[in-house]
Formats: structure tokens, C-alpha cells, sequence
């Protein structure tokens, strides 16, 4: 079976990339059509949803819920693409190393992973921000630091297993530069996996940005935030309750699609799992 | 409709509009205008104006006792801990060092004299006072054998002592006593000289800076070494509790004094110890989560509940609400060591003009508040209502001010004047009231082309933002004060001698020193009135901060505490007469 037709049948990437595709157009098309995030109108504030002209009412300066919800799809995706990106690039590349040359270079990354695979992300993030200061590039650089080693961590294990294999021990014994072995036996055998783990974490991100801004560490006013917009509204929660919900509903189905996208990516490159779907769904 | 009928709803609704103005509900012009509105003539709107507790030279809404809170009824009842939430985080007990106070300052202290609930002076820890006819000398009589709660007297020397180290040390103190030359002792009498008669010379005193802590303890415990355990593990006053729990963030308890003599002070009427066995009043800073608390029973009274959540604790029957006029307002300063933003008065104007203070008083405090277009509340007795002339939103106006000022729009619609960019950072407290406050500042500032960044931090960043030198402060930052008498702190605020902090503005202004060296020469109330309103005029048409708005002072309690009676003199309840009906 070709892997477009493996993908069409599997349920959970299907719903994941619908739930995922509508909230990426939302993100996209929204603050288009519904008008500028930070226009206000301060007679008209904690407006209900469905009141013409704001199709999720208003906020408390009477800001359009609509439009800064929609631009705060764009600021969660932007952080999580940023995040996972840096993560996957450097967690694979100093996981593969670690894996790979062993010995004291790998004991020493293996101590450095461990002991900050002990702080809180909150933690980081409050050093983060009180060194470069608060916005989204402390959120950024601080959920990707954790990430990455979180990445690092499962990747180095994968190195160890993979480079005990008769292909790289063959690759070896051939003569060929670390750099190549790498490069050409190991990687492509990694990348699935950090590929896959990488969507997990991009749900870890969206959630790690939704709550940074909603103690206020992520990005600043005006700039609408999913988390901020949250925090900011469940000060209203018994005159408005739309205005904390909504953006808690749109944090719900962006992480809900990640990962029924990284579920059925799993079960798509597992080929264990692969073989039992299939079994499965020949019967 | 018959002329009965007409008749009947034009009661209804005069009787509706002295409720909400004797509750504080509506302002005292609101009031007026609407009387007006209803076919009354001026005379007589005059006539039920004076008659609901107002004059012509005040405009403070009278705080009824609550309706069934505020009596003390038949059989007190003695015991049990008055839960109170609180809409700050805890600062220290210490009066000397603190820049804030709070309602536990009530407790555990006194003061040499305060207010009654006429605003008149009366002694609290002092039995009497007086001053001579040439208003150079007050004199404070000390009652006898009076001690701390340490056990350690607190005579006339220990009273004395505190005031001048307040005088000499305290980071508000200095600058708010210029017109003092001292204090001194004779006797029982502690004696205040004054370098030129002044009629504000009492209203510090009345404030939780110059609360009566024992000095003696104060430099025992450290003093002003910044490792003084003073105000945090400890305090020691003359109020009806003691210190009991200090932390920051999450509660402050105090217990009853079981020694109390009782106070000097004629609008409390228990003449002994407190009827509470303790008080713990528990930070929260979100404002939704007060009220809720409240309703559910964890909380029995509450200071400053949520904007949002109030027209629903009015109605619910099982609390009452106490709302008047509150000595504070919400700044903006403008840092004048950015000369090339905020030197020249045109740009400033310009930027003031923009803000639509009405609106914001609407969306933000949902009406419980009254724009400001000059420095004071409009409630203060000292309000010179001609600053109404300034400040007034047009964006047209704005826009041609700061055009005036040589401000032209760049590509981006955003104002260059000589290839400078008009783009600022713009400091604000990590608080949902100011929060909200900033972000529609900043979005009126963006509607003439005038670019504000905003930067949400905690209290203690703010401070350190906004009270840095020269251009090591912010440019722009808004702040919130909260003082018993306005002139008192806007003096602060704006004298020359207080740069950088608290003039965070850096302002020096020939017209505002000269209203304040007015207002400490003034021995008479005509004199103090001129001085304030030359003051308030200067700062209206000068702008060393940008005023904005003044909200209400809100108080709400479960029906079963009693003899909680917050009023518009004092900041916080005075809490000797509560004591819990349940």
C-alpha cells in the first residue's frame, strides 16, 4: 500500500489534519477578515458572541474576540514552529553525537541533559526572561532549550541501539569518517523518530506558550495571546465567559490536532504498527 | 400618563438618584444634572444637595452605615477571626521604610490624631491637641503610662522620637514636612515648631507613615539597616493587634491585644480591647477570584472586589456594599530626561488630548470612577474645577498640537520630528486594572500616530523602571497612588527636590514650585485653597504626568460583620468596633 493511501486511511492523522487545517486557516485568513487585533472601542466592551459586527463579541476594551483570537492561533503556531524547529535540529544533532562517540564527550552531554532535564520549564522561562527580558523570544528560546534536550535525550538512545547494528559496524570497519557514518546510516534512521517526537512536542509548545502568557512571561500587550487572552479574560468569566473560553477552546483543538497528528504519524512509520493496521484493516 | 402618574415616576427617580449618590454610586454633578433633569429648579436641587450631606465646596458622597452591617445592635459578641480579602500584596509593617500601607497599619497601630467621618481632626493616640494662635506651634498631649505591645512605654520621648525619625529618615516623611522644624518634648506633651504657619501641617500625621511604632524597638531591631527584621518579623504599636504573621503574597494576620487600653479616638466606640480574636486579610490580586471567594464564605469582608463582579455583590442580600470617593488616581509619567518625546508642553497636550478619559472610566471601572483632567479626584475639597478646561478628549485638537509641535506623520503614519521617531517604551505593573489602563493608552496614543511599547512587569521591576536617574528610568510609565490628602503626595510627585524618586517625571516646573512653596506658606484656608488651585491649574495645563482617572473606594461584607464602617477619610477600616454576628 503507498503511504499516501496508508495516511488516507488512518483516522486519527485524518481528523488531526482537518482539526489542524481549519485552525491553521483560521490563523491565516482570520485577522484578514476580522480587522485589526488591537482596534478598540471602549463603549462597547464584554459583548456577547454572535453581536453583529464581532462574531465572538468583545473583549474588556472592546476589542474584537474574533480577530485577536485568530492572530493568536498565528502567535502560538509561530512559537511552536520556532521551538520545535531549534529543538529538532539541535536535540538530533547533539543526541546523534552523544550516542555516536560515546566515552566522556557523551557522559559529559548525558550530565548536562539530565541536570537540565531537572529544572521546570516555568523556571527556565523565568531565567529566560529576567536575563533578555519578557516577549516571545525568552518563551521561545526557553521552551526550545527544554525541548531540545528532551529530544537529545530519546535520540541518543536510539543512536546507541542503531550503531551497534551490522550496518554501521560494517560502515566502520569499511573505513568511513565519523561524520559520514552519521550522516548516511545514522540520521536517516533517527530523523523518523525526532520527526516524530517533534510533534509531541509541538503540542509541549503550544501549551508551554499558552501558559507563559498567561502568568505573563510571553508576548506583550497588544499583541493578543491564546494564554493571555485566557488569563486576561477570566477576570469576566461571570458577565462574559465567551472571553476566556473561546481562546481556551482554540488552544484545545490546536494541541487535540498535533497530536492526533503525531499518533497517526506513529502508527504510520512504526512498522510494527504498521504491519498490525494493516492486518487489521485487510480483515 | 396622568400628572399623578408623572408625578409618581419623577419621585421614584429623584429617590433613586439619592440613593446612588448617598451611597457613592454617582457623583455629586451627576447628582446635581440629574435633579436638574428632572424639572427641579436650581434651588432646590441646591436644597436636596446640602441636604444629602454635600456643600458647595465638596464633592464627597456621603458613606452610609450598611444596612444591617454597620450597627453595632444589641449583644456584641466577642471572638473569632474577621477573614478580609485583600486587592494588594502585603507590604511591610514597617512606617518608617514602606512606600505603601495597608489596612493592617489599622490595626496594629495608631496614629497621634486622624479624621472623624466629617473629615474633621480629631486625637486618636494623643488625648488632645491644639495649636498656638500664630499656627507656629502644635502640641500633642501624650496619655500616662501608656506602653507598646512589647510592654515598653511609649511616653512623649518614645512619640517624639518616632515622628522626628520619620521627619528625618523616612523616604516620604522628609519631603512632606518642609514647613517643620521638629519635635520636641515637655513633659507629657510632645510639641511640633513649625518654620511657618501651615494647615496642612496635620495631614501626614494622620497617614500609616507616621503610624506610632515604639522607636526604641525599631532600632533594636536593626533600624534602617536594610537586614532590620522591623515591619516583617515584628512591629510593635499601639493599635488594638499585634503583628502576628507577615508574608508576602499570601496573608498578613494579626491577633487582639488583650491590653489594649482603648482609644482616644471618639468615632470608635469600644472602649477596651478588640472584639476579634484576629484578623487575616489574604492577598489576591486577581480580581474575579475576590468576589467569588467572598460569595463562598472563605472570605467574610473585602476590600476592592473586581469592577465586574460589583452590581452583582449589590444585589446579593446575604452582603452590603460601602463605596466613596477614593484619594487616588492612575498617572502617566513622562520621563523629561527624553526631552526629544516629552520636553515641550505642545507634544504633551497633544498626547493628553488623545485620551478619551470618559471611555476609559466606562470600560475599565464600569463607571465607578471619574475621569481627571487635573491632578486631584473631583471629590477632593480642595478640586478646582477649572482644570475641566483642560485635558478634554479631540483627537483634532491632538493631532494639531503635536503637528504644532513640529510632529509629521513618517511613511508609516507614525510621528517623526527631526529624524525622530515617535516610539517609546512604556513600563507597566503587572495588575489587571493597570494593565487594561495601559493598553488603552497606548492604543489611543497609536490613533495620532504615536507609538507606545508596552512591558508588563511585576511591582517591584516597576519601581526600579520608574525610579532610575536621568534616562535610566523609562520613558513612559503609569503609576497608581493612594493618599488620604492629594496635594500631600502630588507635591511629592512633582517638587523639584524629589528627582528621581518619587518625581518620576523628573519635572522641574517654575509654576508648580511656585504653587508649592504657596501651598507650605499657607496659614489659612483661603490661602491653602489658592495654592491648590494654582497647583492643580499648573499641573492641568503644564502636565508633568498625564492625569487620567480616579476610582471609587469599594468595601463589601457578609450582613454578619458588624461594626466594620469604612469611610472616605481613611484609606482602610478602623477595626476596633467589628465584631462578628454569627
Amino acid at each position: 500500500m503507498s503511504g499516501f493511501r496508508r495516511a488516507r486511511k488512518n483516522k486519527q492523522l485524518m481528523a488531526g489534519a482537518a482539526v489542524g487545517a481549519f485552525v491553521v486557516l483560521l490563523g491565516i485568513f482570520g485577522p484578514m477578515i476580522f480587522g485589526d487585533y488591537a482596534a478598540q472601542d471602549l463603549f462597547n466592551g464584554h459583548k456577547p458572541v454572535g453581536t453583529p459586527g464581532h462574531f465572538f463579541g468583545t473583549d474588556a476594551l472592546g476589542r474584537d474576540l474574533a480577530a485577536r483570537a485568530t492572530y493568536g492561533i498565528r502567535i502560538s503556531l509561530l512559537v511552536a514552529i520556532a521551538v520545535t524547529a531549534l529543538a529538532v535540529v539541535f536535540g538530533t544533532a547533539i543526541g546523534m553525537i552523544a550516542g555516536y562517540v560515546k566515552g566522556t564527550l557523551d557522559g559529559f552531554i548525558s550530565f548536562l541533559i539530565d541536570f537540565i532535564w531537572g529544572f521546570p520549564l516555568i523556571l527556565v522561562a523565568v531565567l529566560a526572561a529576567a536575563s533578555i527580558g519578557s516577549g516571545l523570544l525568552p518563551v521561545i528560546l526557553a521552551v526550545a532549550f527544554v525541548n531540545t534536550v528532551a529530544i537529545a535525550r530519546v535520540v541518543r538512545g536510539e543512536v546507541l541501539a542503531i550503531s551497534e547494528k551490522d550496518f554501521v559496524v560494517a560502515a566502520r570497519a569499511g573505513g568511513y569518517s565519523t561524520l559520514r557514518i552519521i550522516s548516511r546510516h545514522i540520521a536517516p534512521n533517527v530523523i523518523p523518530v525526532a520527526l516524530v517526537l517533534s510533534s509531541y512536542y509541538v503540542a509541549v509548545a503550544i501549551i508551554a506558550e499558552a501558559a507563559l502568557s498567561f502568568v505573563g512571561l510571553g508576548a506583550q500587550p497588544p499583541l493578543p495571546s491564546l494564554g493571555q487572552m485566557v488569563s486576561d479574560g477570566r477576570n469576566y468569566m461571570r458577565i462574559n465567559v465567551w472571553e476566556s473560553t473561546i481562546p481556551g477552546i482554540i488552544i484545545f483543538l490546536m494541541v487535540l490536532s498535533v497530536s492526533l497528528i503525531g499518533d497517526g504519524l506513529r502508527d504510520l512509520l512504526d512498522p510494527r504498527l504498521r504491519t498490525a493496521v494493516e492486518r487489521t484493516s485487510a480483515k | 400618563m396622568s400628572n399623578n402618574e408623572h408625578g409618581d415616576q419623577a419621585l421614584n427617580e429623584a429617590s433613586d438618584l439619592i440613593r446612588g449618590y448617598q451611597r457613592g454610586q454617582i457623583s455629586r454633578r451627576d447628582f446635581g444634572k440629574g435633579l436638574l433633569g428632572l424639572g427641579l429648579g436650581v434651588g432646590a436641587a441646591s436644597a436636596i444637595l446640602a441636604a444629602c450631606g454635600g456643600d458647595d465646596s465638596s464633592d464627597v458622597a456621603t458613606t452610609l452605615a450598611p444596612d444591617g452591617g454597620g450597627d453595632m445592635g444589641g449583644g456584641i459578641k466577642s471572638g473569632g477571626v474577621l477573614r478580609e480579602g485583600y486587592n494588594r500584596d502585603v507590604s511591610s509593617h514597617d512606617p518608617i521604610t514602606t512606600n505603601w500601607y495597608d489596612p493592617a497599619y489599622s490595626a496594629i497601630y495608631e496614629t497621634l490624631v486622624t479624621d472623624d467621618l466629617d473629615g474633621n481632626t480629631v486625637p486618636m493616640f494623643a488625648s488632645a491637641w491644639s495649636v498656638s494662635d500664630d499656627g507656629m506651634e502644635y502640641r500633642f498631649e501624650i496619655p500616662e503610662g501608656r506602653v507598646s505591645h512589647s510592654g515598653g512605654p511609649m511616653g512623649a520621648e518614645q512619640v517624639a522620637g518616632l515622628l522626628q525619625t520619620v521627619m528625618d529618615e523616612s523616604f516620604i516623611g522628609g519631603v512632606s514636612t518642609v514647613p517643620m522644624v521638629g519635635y520636641s518634648v515637655e513633659g507629657n506633651t510632645v510639641v511640633m515648631k513649625m518654620k511657618n504657619a501651615w494647615l496642612g501641617a496635620l495631614n501626614p500625621h494622620k497617614t500609616g507613615y507616621w503610624a506610632l511604632a515604639n522607636i526604641d524597638t525599631w532600632q533594636a531591631a536593626g533600624g534602617l539597616d536594610p537586614s532590620s527584621t522591623y515591619g516583617t518579623d515584628s512591629a510593635d504599636g499601639t493599635g488594638p493587634f499585634t503583628h502576628t504573621e507577615w508574608v508576602p503574597g499570601s496573608h498578613t494576620l494579626v491577633t487582639k491585644w488583650e491590653d489594649y487600653p482603648g482609644s482616644e479616638a471618639p468615632i470608635i466606640s469600644n472602649p477596651g480591647p478588640a472584639y476579634l480574636d484576629q484578623i487575616r486579610w489574604t492577598v489576591i490580586t486577581e480580581a474575579g477570584q475576590r468576589a467569588t471567594q467572598l460569595e463562598t464564605g472563605e472570605l467574610d469582608s473585602l476590600i476592592g472586589p473586581g469592577y465586574a463582579d460589583l452590581e452583582r455583590l449589590r444585589n446579593n442580600p446575604d452582603l452590603f456594599t460601602i463605596q466613596h470617593p477614593e484619594w487616588s488616581g492612575y498617572h502617566l509619567v513622562m520621563n523629561r530626561d527624553y526631552p526629544e518625546f516629552f520636553g515641550d508642553v505642545l507634544t504633551r497636550q497633544g498626547l493628553s488630548h488623545a485620551l478619551n478619559r470618559e471611555a476609559m472610566v466606562n470600560a475599565i471601572l464600569f463607571g465607578n470612577g471619574d475621569p481627571t483632567y487635573g491632578p486631584f479626584p473631583i471629590s477632593d475639597r480642595q478640586y478646582e474645577p477649572l482644570v475641566e478646561e483642560f485635558n478634554q478628549f479631540d483627537v483634532e485638537l491632538a493631532k494639531s498640537k503635536l503637528a504644532e509641535a513640529g510632529w509629521e506623520a513618517g511613511d508609516d503614519g507614525i510621528l517623526v520630528r527631526d529624524g525622530t521617531r515617535f516610539e517609546f517604551e512604556y513600563v507597566v505593573e503587572d495588575e489587571s486594572v493597570q494593565k487594561l489602563v495601559a493598553e488603552a493608552v497606548a492604543q489611543q496614543f497609536r490613533e495620532v500616530g504615536v507609538v507606545a511599547n508596552l512591558r508588563v512587569v511585576d511591582r517591584a521591576v516597576w519601581f526600579e523602571e520608574a525610579s532610575g536617574e536621568g534616562r535610566d528610568a523609562a520613558p513612559m510609565s503609569l503609576f497608581f497612588w493612594l493618599w488620604p490628602v492629594p496635594l500631600d503626595i502630588l507635591v511629592i510627585f512633582s517638587s523639584s527636590e524629589t528627582i528621581p524618586v518619587p518625581n518620576f517625571s523628573h519635572v522641574i516646573d517654575d509654576d508648580i514650585e511656585a504653587a508649592i512653596a504657596d501651598w507650605r506658606q499657607a496659614g489659612t484656608p483661603e490661602a491653602a485653597q489658592e495654592a491648590s488651585s494654582a497647583f492643580q491649574l499648573a499641573w492641568a495645563e503644564n502636565l508633568p504626568y498625564l492625569p487620567l482617572m480616579n476610582q471609587y473606594a469599594t468595601f463589601v461584607a457578609h450582613n454578619y460583620v458588624k461594626g466594620w464602617q469604612p469611610f472616605v477619610w481613611n484609606l482602610y477600616p478602623l477595626y476596633n468596633d467589628v465584631w462578628l454576628d454569627k
